[in-house]
């Protein structure tokens, strides 16, 4: 594998990432299979690279006191079984032969519900803004059946008092993802953090990073030991890339109306989920492939 | 020491055939060729099937490369086997891979999409399986069966499948198998060309593609006489990769733990240092 294309694509997923500030591992991981890596060794490696994106910003905002680590800790419990048990899952999966499917069906049905939802979101925005400029946004959250479970916690940097089940249990989600996905999943955490849970937007960010940090860090170490698919050189010519490709991307943005920026990474994000779907659908050239060589003992 | 009395005695045996066989003059047995291992007389794994004769100098090889080295540059690498032989003869060179359970996996069409329905397992299938000949191979297997030299179709069907499976299945598998393998260039399906010069001397370019799998090599040259295998060398070629990245993926099956901590801390100092920069700019 060339590594200037290696690099190339870093840069580009990290251009993408600064842009439309989300950590770039959903985009990074299809463009990775586009190139011929295959999917399990994508996924592996890139989760490598999450923890490098995620520390960078983690130590921002820990400085700023934007860390609620008690929430932080509580979505780490649920993190680290989700994660856990999205390996154990990957390794199944890989076991059984199905495991570059999962992974392709997984991205084309997420990147598609992400990138409509934000084709509609800013379609919307964009018509509203025309008919009425002055138009407030809505309520940023409400509140729903969940604040009737037990174990409640009050957590004080969050200003919340809620079930511990929660939080736990939206880590397990992300962990989940992350492990079989290889994203960080920050692109869910936060509306989950700010709609679900109802967590003040200041603090969002850092706790998101913590949890990400230590889940990424889950699915390295797991993925290495049992299925030997991380590639410290791709994950680090990824971060390379990133460490470039994001802040030309983060000064692009400044230069365009959020609107305009949301639309195109829905369509952007439509595009490479199509292109996946392609692959799915497209007949093979040979319908037989090999798994992989067992030595004879 | 014991292997200069080896190659002596066999030589002594080789006069001594030359001479009942009748009224051809046989030339003094060459001095044994510094570094060429001399007709692999002592290479092991040597078949026991083939005749004493293979001791003897008759036959002569050598390789342009001791090894095939892959680097994260690899494209495929070319090497020569060259050599001598008594004439008459005719020579057929057998590269083969290292054997390996391999698992052949089918895909079908559900609902549109296209995934892995189907997969059986082989036991000892040959990482690489390419022949060369210095005439039509047919034509010089025909004439004396050939004994051991087993053309691809030949040696896969001694291949064994993992567990029981409807025999026309089993088929198709097999075929799979082949065509995902020729895919790659790991079973050319032409047979090389061995050139003849002097009607004693031998050259055999033996073509390797990109994605080769590591493991010892065997290539093995054959002389034919009259169709009947009158002398076999066998000289093991190593692939293997080299270099930073092979180093890595060494590490990686090996500890895989550690390898997984290591990458962690790659990534922590990597993240903090690209961070750091960036503030700084």
């Amino acid at each position: 594998m060339n590594v200037f294309v290696l690099l190339g694509l870093g840069a580009a997923a990290g251009l993408l990432a600064g842009m439309f500030g989300v950590g770039g591992g959903f985009l990074a991981t299809p463009l990775l299979i586009f190139v011929g890596i295959p999917p399990a060794v994508a996924v592996a490696s890139q989760a490598n690279q999450v923890i490098a994106n995620s520390v960078s910003s983690f130590q921002v905002q820990w400085r700023r006191g934007n860390v609620d680590l008690r929430m932080g800790l509580v979505l780490l419990v649920g993190g680290m079984i989700g994660s856990t048990a999205g390996v154990a899952l990957f390794t199944y999966l890989k076991n059984i032969g199905q495991i570059d499917f999962v992974i392709a069906v997984l991205y084309v049905v997420m990147l598609s519900t992400i990138g409509l939802l934000m084709l509609i979101e800013s379609l919307r925005t964009y018509i509203k803004r025309r008919r009425n400029p002055g138009a407030p946004r809505g309520k940023l959250h409400t509140h729903y059946l969940v604040h009737r479970l037990p174990l409640k916690l009050r957590f004080y940097k969050s200003k919340l008092y809620i079930s511990a089940l929660l939080p736990v249990g939206v880590g397990f989600v992300i962990g989940v993802l992350s492990a079989i996905l290889g994203v960080g999943g920050g692109f869910v955490l936060v509306p989950a953090m700010i709609y679900l849970l109802g967590m003040p937007t200041t603090v969002v960010i850092g706790t998101s990073n913590f949890q990400i940090l230590f889940v990424a860090a889950n699915v390295t170490f797991l993925q290495a030991a049992t299925n030997g698919t991380v590639d410290v050189v791709l994950a680090l010519l990824l971060i390379l890339g990133g460490v470039v490709g994001a802040p030309i991307g983060s000064r692009l943005a400044a230069k365009l109306p959020g609107v305009v920026l949301r639309g195109l990474m829905s369509v952007l994000i439509l595009a490479v989920a199509g292109q996946l779907l392609v692959e799915l659908l497209r007949t093979p050239s040979l319908p037989f492939s090999l798994g992989p060589r067992e030595a004879l003992k | 020491m014991s292997r200069l009395i080896m190659v002596l005695a066999a030589c002594c045996g080789l006069t001594a055939t030359a001479f009942a066989q009748g009224p051809r003059i046989e030339a003094p047995a060459p001095a044994p060729l510094p570094g060429t291992g001399l007709g692999g007389s002592s290479v092991p794994g040597s078949p026991p099937s083939v005749p004493a004769e293979s001791e003897t100098p008759e036959l002569i090889v050598d390789l342009s490369r001791a090894r095939v080295s892959i680097t994260s540059a690899f494209h495929g690498a070319s090497i020569l086997m060259f050599g001598m032989f008594d004439p008459p003869g005719e020579i057929v060179v057998v590269v083969a891979g290292p054997p390996a359970r391999e698992t052949v996996m089918r895909k079908e069409r559900f609902l549109g999409l296209w995934l892995n329905t189907g997969r059986q397992s082989f036991l000892d299938v040959p990482a690489y399986y390419a022949i060369a000949a210095s005439q039509p191979l047919q034509r010089l297997l025909a004439r004396g069966a050939g004994g051991e030299i087993l053309s691809l179709e030949d040696r896969l069907s001694t291949v064994k499948p993992d567990g029981s499976r409807d025999p026309a299945e089993l088929a198709k598998f097999r075929a799979g198998l082949v065509d995902v393998k020729r895919l790659e260039g790991l079973y050319p399906a032409a047979v090389g060309q061995v050139t003849v010069q002097a009607s004693r001397l031998f050259r055999v370019d033996l073509p390797f593609p990109s994605r080769l799998p590591e493991g010892v090599y065997d290539v093995r040259a054959y002389l034919l006489r009259d169709g009947n295998i009158v002398a076999a060398v066998s000289r093991p070629l190593p692939v293997g990769k080299v270099g930073f990245s092979a180093q890595l993926a060494g590490w990686a099956s090996r500890d895989g733990a550690l390898y997984g901590l290591g990458a962690i801390v790659m990534a922590l100092f990597a993240g903090w240092l690209g961070g750091a920069i960036v503030r700084r700019l």
